[in-house]
């Protein structure tokens, strides 16, 4: 059980790694090649979906960046708390707030996705033939992943209040 | 409503992370106004129409690219080579590298760790004292916010909806009168430290121009390009991914291509931080825009204040306390929104604004009890935090004079525009 876990770990962080580096490299080529297109070539091809396409990857980057941020638990806090106090009651207090943001997320996600089957409903396109609820549907995935994440925390500072030893071993 | 917002101020303070906190809040505006849950993740979703966020994740990673590669080192060489034989050179160097490194990393704390570990012993080495040297490199590391292209710059353009070349010009000359106030602060602090003065070597000056010739033409490309008009500051972003990518992986080789996938999650990690912050706030603010909270904001405003000078009085304490618990970027996105409306009532210049906003937002960065720069500081250095602290004092004043001339003569920000 727990080497399954281990490596559904390292599997997570290999792809959120492998998306970022796929979404930027994108982005950053698209960017380009569009500049490259209009000063250069006199806007020889037509770009048309070009802007859209790097605009999306924007919410994506957003999204999977914001995943990661929670993997590595980098999310932008108020940073008081560790520098006053210390012991057992800063993992309740981590505890505690790290149950109500997995919650918020939860709640986040449920209202993205009912947004999304609203979507699908609705038959909009964009990038000519990509149905928008699949490119938005990252945000319902990501808050559900973001979620997730913020519970093995809990779970993991509850062992480490509860079974110390086996904790540290 | 108010028993809620009390318990998710308690929550912030206590360390929940703060997109979740925004969001709550603007959830339960949504509830309590009869509007859609979902309009959240429309908000959300909004993230992709705003042409202009591409630049955030574009500058992130150039910036952390430069600062794992050796540019660093080559910025100081360079410095030190121009400036290094004055009296209190030294310092100098440190002050102006620090502001240029700052304005492409943006100010995440970076600058401490990459251009710190290198200034910090050559200081020492030059016979500063020790508590000059922790105070100037600690408040170094926030220098150059004001400077194009940075993070909080472009962040607050998009939030209040202000043409970024206009901030981009507005930033120059007071991100300089800073320097120029902190470098003469330096000088006369250290009068007494009489050394011959040092000669100055064309020589030197060329051999460090030849080993930077790769990210020479980096402030001319960005800076060049949106001063000109040449680029949209997207486009500025893109060309600068690619080409500190060209340089410094596939030229200089100082990155090697295994760590492309660690650096790349570093930077995206803070943009994704950034987003998301930016992504509630956009709820939030339209729940707030929604039920006219500025409008009420500006008439309890109004009567405390009559004239712009008072509200700018006000205004500063207002941030400088904001600035001691909130880090720049949640404050940009929860408060612009709020105050700009108040500001235009007292006929503040919403460019003005942005620079006296992001300029009291960089002392939060050496104010207890939450600033970075204090702590990354004191982690870097091995040094307690209270003498980080009394050590950054000085500076803190003088920065906090620089403030108040920037908020009092709003024709420095605008000068330029």
């Amino acid at each position: 059980m727990k080497k399954l876990l281990a490596s559904l770990e390292r599997a997570g962080k290999l792809a959120e790694n492998a998306a970022l580096l796929v979404l930027l490299g994108t982005m950053i080529g698209v960017s380009v090649f569009q500049i490259v297109n209009r000063q250069l070539l006199g806007g020889s091809f037509s770009l048309s979906w070009a802007d859209e396409l790097v605009k999306m990857i924007v919410l994506w980057l957003a999204m999977v960046g914001s995943i990661a941020a929670s993997r590595d638990n980098k999310h932008i806090r108020i940073d008081l708390i560790t520098h006053i106090l210390s012991g057992t009651i800063v993992a309740w207090i981590k505890i505690v707030v790290d149950l109500f943001a997995a919650g918020v997320c939860a709640m986040i996600g449920w209202q993205a996705w009912r947004l999304v089957r609203e979507e699908m409903s609705w038959g909009d396109m964009i990038l000519g033939e990509l149905p928008l609820w699949i490119a938005h549907a990252i945000v319902p995935a990501a808050f559900i992943l973001i979620s997730y994440r913020f519970f093995v925390r809990v779970l993991t500072l509850l062992h480490g209040i509860l079974k110390p030893q086996e904790a540290a071993a | 409503m108010i028993l809620v917002s009390l318990i998710l101020l308690v929550l912030a303070v206590l360390g929940a992370p703060l997109f979740a906190i925004i969001a709550t809040s603007a959830m339960m505006g949504f509830h309590s106004s009869d509007t859609e849950l979902m309009t959240i993740a429309l908000e959300l979703m909004s993230i992709a129409q705003m042409p202009i966020l591409t630049a955030i994740p574009l500058f992130t990673f150039a910036g952390y690219l430069l600062s794992e590669s050796k540019a660093p080192q080559r910025l100081v060489r360079l410095t030190n080579a121009l400036f290094g034989w004055m009296p209190g050179g030294l310092a100098l160097v440190c002050l102006a590298a620090c502001a240029f490194f700052t304005a492409f990393t943006g100010a995440s704390g970076v600058t401490i760790i990459a251009l710190g570990a290198i200034l910090y012993p050559a200081l020492k080495q030059d016979g500063y004292s020790d508590r000059f040297n922790l105070g100037l490199v600690t408040s170094s590391g926030s220098l150059g916010l004001l400077f194009a292209p940075s993070l909080p710059l472009i962040l607050y353009g998009v939030v209040a909806e202000v043409s970024i070349d206009d901030l981009f010009r507005a930033g120059i000359l007071p991100g300089l009168a800073m320097l120029v106030m902190l470098s003469g602060y330096s000088i006369w602090v250290n009068r007494d430290n009489r050394k011959p003065m040092g000669s100055f070597s064309l020589r030197e000056v060329g051999a460090a121009l030849r080993e930077a010739v790769w990210e020479l033409p980096l402030p001319v490309v960005v800076l060049g390009g949106i001063y000109s008009g040449f680029f949209a500051v997207s486009e500025a972003a893109a060309i600068t991914a690619l080409y500190v990518f060209i340089a410094e992986v596939l030229i200089n080789r100082e990155i090697a291509w295994r760590e492309l996938p660690r650096i790349t999650r570093d930077s995206m990690v803070l943009v994704g931080g950034i987003l998301m912050i930016l992504g509630v706030s956009l709820a939030s603010t339209y729940y707030m825009i929604d039920t006219e909270v500025p409008q009420k904001l500006l008439g309890l405003v109004a009567e405390l204040v009559s004239s712009p000078t008072s509200f700018l009085i006000l205004l500063l304490i207002f941030l400088l306390i904001l600035g001691a618990i909130l880090d720049i970027f949640s404050a940009i996105v929860l408060v612009v929104p709020l105050i700009l409306p108040i500001a235009a009532g007292f006929g503040v210049n919403e460019v003005h604004l942005g620079i006296v906003f992001l300029a009291a937002m960089q002392l939060g960065y050496l104010t207890p009890p939450v600033g970075l720069n204090l702590f990354i500081a004191s982690y870097r250095f091995e040094k307690p935090i209270m003498h980080v602290y009394s050590a950054t004092f000085p500076f803190l004043i003088i920065l906090l004079l620089s403030v108040i001339l920037i908020a009092f003569w709003p024709a420095l920000s605008l000068f330029l525009v």
